[in-house]
């Protein structure tokens, strides 16, 4: 299956635009989206800059509301990663 | 109305500390605080040229209407609360955040503007990029809203 994430402040680095296509095996929760985006950063050597990302990262579902690593995704699903937050 | 919250997209809009103090001006209040935050020219010794921010337009909003209502239950039910948050490319100098509590006494007032301040820090879906005189640019550290014991 196909997810869409929408991708905020430092996650821009991962891609030009801002939704990062994403193949995952059916059944997949997000917990599997943090193996993912490991992958990904190790492979586009993003390390120096994101290393931590996959662990700190909050995801929100459509609702606009954090889910947890046992949230199951549904194909062609809208989730936002959102980094660690410093407004003001 | 008594509370205005905004995001506000810079190149379109500017904020502007007169129409804070507009909407937080009543004859019931003595007190009126006001903290205008801008970016600075230097960070962590290197010389800061402008901050991009990001935001989660939708739960920023929510975040801002939440921290905002929290506030008043908290410490003056009747006070006027405006609160302004860039979006955007914003050169040094700029404002990048303005928070306006108009309420009947000076310790509700503070209390109020600090508090806003600090659970925005906390809770609202905003980011940082820093771009330097050098020509680097960097996202800042902040900090997780995933709770903690859940990180190893």
């Amino acid at each position: 299956m196909k997810i869409k994430l929408r991708l905020y402040g430092s996650s821009k680095i991962l891609s030009d635009k801002d939704i990062l296509n994403i193949q995952l095996p059916n059944n997949s929760n997000i917990e599997s989206v943090r193996d993912i985006l490991s992958k990904i950063i190790s492979e586009k050597k993003l390390k120096d800059s994101l290393d931590n990302l996959p662990k700190t990262a909050a995801f929100f579902s459509e609702k606009d509301e954090i889910v947890n690593d046992n949230y199951k995704l549904k194909d062609k699903e809208f989730i936002s990663i959102i980094p660690p937050i410093g407004g003001g | 109305m008594s509370l205005h919250t905004a995001l506000v997209k810079i190149g379109e809009k500017k904020i502007s500390s007169e129409k804070a103090k507009n909407f937080i001006f009543a004859e019931k209040n003595g007190a009126e605080t006001i903290f205008v935050g801008r970016v600075r020219s230097n960070n962590s010794g290197k010389k800061v040229n402008a901050v991009t921010y990001d935001a989660h337009d939708k739960a920023v909003i929510k975040s801002f209407q939440s921290i905002c209502i929290n506030a008043k239950n908290t410490f003056d039910k009747n006070a006027n609360i405006f609160l302004e948050h860039a979006k955007g490319y914003v050169p040094v100098g700029e404002i990048s955040i303005l928070i306006a509590v108009g309420s009947g006494h000076r310790d509700e007032a503070f209390k109020i503007c600090r508090y806003i301040l600090e659970e925005i820090k906390h809770q609202s879906p905003i980011w940082k990029k820093e771009h330097y005189a050098e020509g680097k640019e960097e996202w800042l550290p902040g900090h997780s809203l995933r709770p903690k014991e859940d990180i190893k």
